[in-house]
């Protein structure tokens, strides 16, 4: 959705970009200030650094548009992963409708290669608690829906801790901080699928459900859990509600670029020395990401290619990874995505044809199976994928996976088709000539005709060239609607 | 109803189309006769989206939407046939067959599978997919229905169904991806009495029912529009006949003033009274006669006396031309005969969400009402069994199958010094020793006549079959039988 107006912007106005203090202000981990230090999920530990009292504040006092107003002016991003800005969403809630209005936040957390939130969860969980009171104060709902990931035990345990110590003190319940402000937080756990991190998804598993996406629209913010008009954050947004509230907008904006203001949390994973969770401005250069905090390639290792936002996210080569800096919109630039900010380095030594059959495999195991395409074409894709994997793919193959990728595109009710699509896509573009090289039998012919002869219209089949620019008949990327 | 309904104007495939804004594409381009194939759509459940065939395109929209999902809107544009969507339509089609098991020959569905068809229409040419297919699970669903679960294309319809118009739940879906299987709840069986819906909108021959499966192939029956006679709903009906004009099914026949597309399992199943334990020919005192033996002793026991003690009794299960036709006879032959009804005892409705059995299992009570003015069969019979003192002649118009004697109807019979039955069965009235006459009639498939259901609806129907028997109807019998009387006054006459 923020997509349509970044090409208009980088090529002229670099000097209005230049006063615009960018890396000038030094940072320092804001929500993951804490975590290392011991007993740091507990009440004692968070008031003892100043806990709740941003929401002690503002609850029953302050105007809640003004809350939302603060939110919307810093800028703030989702970030689950479409990087769609929280304030406005806030905006979009349906007033007037005579129902509840609820808040779920999305602790699913289930894109590979992303565990930022289960550092809030296990280690800081009262820092969310705030944000939902914080957040339910500025949409003013009455009960918020925590959705966590089955497997988040250690998460689950201190959550239910916190909400029960932040229950016994009063600062959530009937009267929260003692104001009219009844307040309910529910922690509801999944039960192990992927989907379920699909905001609709997510809605209908905590409906008690199957965790089938739902048709859009209506969206969340006008009929969502039990149909009810509802926010659905991620964690690490709720989390940083509490900064923004605290600090102001514009002290959220100091860090980050225009477009993509403040810092956020990238799990860094895969072939460097450093692997880990690291809170950065946004805007940093990916460079700098991998060399300076994940302290560059692991010894004797070049990189070979970058998983920018999570496994879905494009690949993005060594010259990609060169322009690229952390933000939204030069990672939509590049044809990627900034995504969840599960960043994962492949070194030069990582068979193309493993890694894209593991990313299959998953969305394969993951897709829920409401959808033709999704169902059907992760399995497929997983299929193929698997042959070209192991080494006895038939020539045709190679091309047909690009066009059974093609075919998911946008064409079901959630994004996790254009989730598995979207790699393979990427790896057919990027890594042609690996695909190739599995290739190791001859083209199934039935009744004179091949595969390939749908895929590709007869007056260009002469022409066909593996790997040659141009060819694929397959558009690649994200401006690919 | 007069209630505004907001409309919008809008382009469908460059067509003008006026349609209630709260419409949506699909059933905007139905009502206007504009095909857009569908699997997961059905107008009487709710929208689950999900087999992404339906695409469409919509101007300024950047690709192809689900038309069954997008509503309407004043001044929208819509293609059918452009690229996009047939391109899209083609790559669904496609998925939809790449684990499908493609056993047409032995699938039960074949000749009437929205797959067969879809993908004439809309597929492609030949196959791209050389790997394993998934196999999934058979089962038995219920009862009447059976699961195939490698031919399912997980449309949900039925499990819509038993949520939306069973209201009884006993479908879900187990696994996840390309595993998904429909199966019941633990404990559950598909036992409700309307299961056998689900069997019809299935789009495909993943659910079938177990009374039809392998019983014909669809391509070799007729079909014939009918009304079920089992309740006062009367379903609108098409029924099934292979070649030799034997009923393989029924099902239902969409009327939104009636049934909409639903119809009960038992309705669907009750046709085995046509072909078996028919009358096939009139009986005279237990044997067989012929139909002129058999109208003389007939049109002499109704006219003894004058009728003065004959009593017409007749069932609500009888059409309104049978009913009027008797009328005609007893005018004629036995003025001062009295006309009393019966039917079928009344039950409690049971009532589900998106239809109701009703307990009224009388077809016709409302014509009953109409052309003999008795409004309460039930009522009328008991005002007989409580009389007292011998019935001369009891005309009897049954016709009901089935028919379990109650002791009132027995102490009716046990009191009729001779009964001329008027039924289709060769059943345990026949074996009353006082039945002197019993002549054949046909069924509703085998006639024509009306039904008037409970909302007041007249509905008439058409023979859907050539009698199994030497039947007649009612109303042929009394012509017959006038016919007898005239030639008797003539021959009085010239005498």
């Amino acid at each position: 959705m923020a997509e349509t107006t970044p090409p208009a912007a980088p090529p002229a106005p670099p000097a209005s970009e230049a006063p615009k203090p960018k890396p000038v202000v030094p940072f320092s981990p804001v929500i993951l200030k804490h975590i290392h230090e011991p007993n740091a999920h507990t009440l004692e530990h968070y008031l003892a650094r100043g806990g709740y009292e941003t929401a002690r504040k503002h609850v029953g006092e302050t105007d809640p548009a003004s809350l939302v107003a603060i939110v919307k002016d810093s800028g703030l991003r989702g970030r689950g992963g479409a990087g769609f800005p929280t304030g406005m969403k806030w905006g979009f809630l349906a007033k007037g409708t005579g129902k509840p209005a609820y808040l779920a936040v999305n602790g699913d957390e289930s894109e590979p290669g992303t565990f930022k939130d289960r550092h809030i969860l296990e280690k800081d969980p009262h820092q969310l608690l705030e944000g939902v009171i914080l957040t339910c104060w500025a949409i003013q709902s009455n009960h918020a829906f925590i959705y966590l990931r089955g497997e988040f035990i250690l998460g689950y345990q201190r959550l239910e801790a916190a909400v029960k110590e932040a229950r016994a003190k009063g600062f959530i319940g009937e009267k929260s901080f003692g104001k009219d402000f009844p307040l309910k937080v529910t922690v509801v756990r999944g039960a192990g699928a992927y989907i379920c991190g699909e905001e609709t998804g997510m809605l209908s598993s905590i409906e008690g459900g199957r965790g089938y996406p739902k048709i859009k629209p209506p969206f969340p913010a006008v009929s969502g859990l039990f149909k009810c008009p509802t926010i659905v954050n991620n964690v690490e947004t709720i989390a940083n509600v509490t900064h923004i509230v605290k600090n102001g907008a514009d002290w959220h904006k100091q860090w980050g670029t225009e477009k993509s203001p403040g810092y956020k949390i990238f799990c860094l994973a895969g072939a460097v020395k450093k692997p880990g969770v690291y809170e950065v401005p946004l805007g940093i250069t990916m460079r700098e990401f991998i060399d300076v905090y994940g302290g560059g390639m692991v010894e004797g290792r070049t990189l070979k290619a970058v998983i920018p936002g999570g496994l879905s996210a494009p690949l993005l080569t060594p010259e990609m990874v060169d322009k690229c800096t952390l933000d939204y919109e030069s990672l939509a630039g590049l044809g990627s995505m900034l995504g969840s900010g599960g960043i994962t380095v492949l070194h030069d030594g990582v068979d193309m044809m493993s890694a894209i059959y593991n990313t299959m495999r998953f969305y394969h195991h993951e897709s829920c199976g409401q959808c033709t395409p999704c169902r059907e074409g992760t399995g497929w894709l997983e299929k193929l994928a698997h042959k070209h994997h192991a080494g006895h793919a038939h020539a045709g193959d190679t091309d047909l996976l690009a066009d059974v990728a093609k075919n998911m595109r946008g064409r079901t009710i959630c994004v996790l088709a254009d989730a598995a699509a979207m790699p393979m896509q990427s790896y057919l573009q990027l890594f042609r000539p690996e695909f190739d090289k599995r290739v190791a039998a001859p083209e199934y012919v039935e009744k004179g005709r091949t595969a390939r002869d749908e895929i590709t219209p007869a007056a260009k089949r002469e022409s066909v060239t593996h790997g040659a620019p141009g060819v694929l008949d397959v558009g690649m990327g994200m401006d690919r609607v | 109803m007069t209630a505004e309904v907001k409309m919008v104007n809008m382009k469908i495939d460059g067509r003008d189309v006026t349609v209630p804004a709260d419409w949506t594409v699909i059933r905007a381009a139905h009502k206007n006769d504009i095909d857009i194939p569908h699997y997961c759509y059905h107008p009487d459940l709710s929208i689950a989206g999900n087999c992404r065939i339906c695409m469409v395109s919509v101007k300024g929209a950047p690709r192809p939407v689900v038309g069954c999902a997008t509503p309407v809107a004043e001044g929208m544009e819509v293609t059918t046939t452009a690229a996009a969507e047939v391109e899209a339509r083609k790559s669904v089609m496609e998925f939809l067959l790449i684990n499908h098991p493609l056993d047409c020959p032995e699938c039960d569905q074949a000749g009437e599978c929205k797959l067969q068809d879809y993908s004439v229409d809309h597929g492609r040419d030949h196959g791209r997919f050389h790997e394993e297919k998934v196999r999934k699970s058979k089962s038995t669903m219920g009862p009447h229905v059976k699961y195939w679960g490698s031919r399912c294309i997980l449309c949900t319809r039925c499990v819509r169904f038993t949520d939306e118009v069973s209201g009884t739940g006993e479908l879900g879906i187990i696994y996840r991806g390309d595993r998904n299987e429909i199966a019941t709840f633990p404990g559950r069986v598909l036992d409700n009495p309307l299961s056998m819906n689900t069997v019809d909108i299935c789009p495909v021959g993943a659910l079938v029912s177990s009374d039809f499966l392998f019983q014909s192939r669809v391509w070799n029956l007729h079909s014939n529009p009918s009304i079920c006679p089992g309740c006062s709903l009367g379903c609108n009906t098409r029924v099934d006949l292979d070649a030799k004009d034997q009923i393989k099914r029924i099902v239902p026949r969409r009327n939104d003033a009636v049934n909409k597309e639903w119809m009960c399992d038992s309705g669907r199943l009750n046709f085995g009274y046509v072909h078996a334990g028919r009358l096939q020919k009139p009986k005279l005192g237990g044997a067989d006669a012929t139909w002129k033996e058999a109208r003389r002793a007939a049109l002499e026991l109704l006219a003894l006396n004058g009728g003065a003690n004959t009593v017409a009794l007749i069932s609500a299960w009888n059409t309104s031309e049978a009913m009027a036709a008797i009328l005609d006879l007893v005018a004629v032959e036995s003025p001062a005969a009295r006309i009393f009804g019966y039917g079928n005892p009344v039950v409690a409705d049971q009532v589900f969400p998106g239809f109701t059995i009703y307990g009224d299992k009388n077809p016709n009570r409302a014509g009953m009402e109409q052309v003999l003015g008795i409004a309460d069969p039930a009522a009328s019979l008991k005002a007989l069994a409580s009389e007292t003192g011998s019935i001369g002649t009891l005309l009897l118009v049954h016709n009901i199958p089935d028919f379990v004697i109650t002791p009132e109807f027995k102490a009716v019979l046990d009191r009729s010094e001779n009964v001329v039955l008027l039924d289709f069965a060769s059943g345990e009235l026949l074996r009353y020793g006082n039945v002197a006459v019993a002549l054949p009639t046909l069924t509703s498939f085998e006639k024509a006549g009306t039904f008037v259901n409970n909302a007041g609806l007249a509905q008439s129907f058409e023979p859907v079959m050539e009698p199994a028997t030497y039947g007649l109807s009612e109303a042929e019998i009394v012509e017959a039988l006038k016919r007898d009387v005239g030639a008797a006054t003539r021959a009085g006459a010239a005498a």
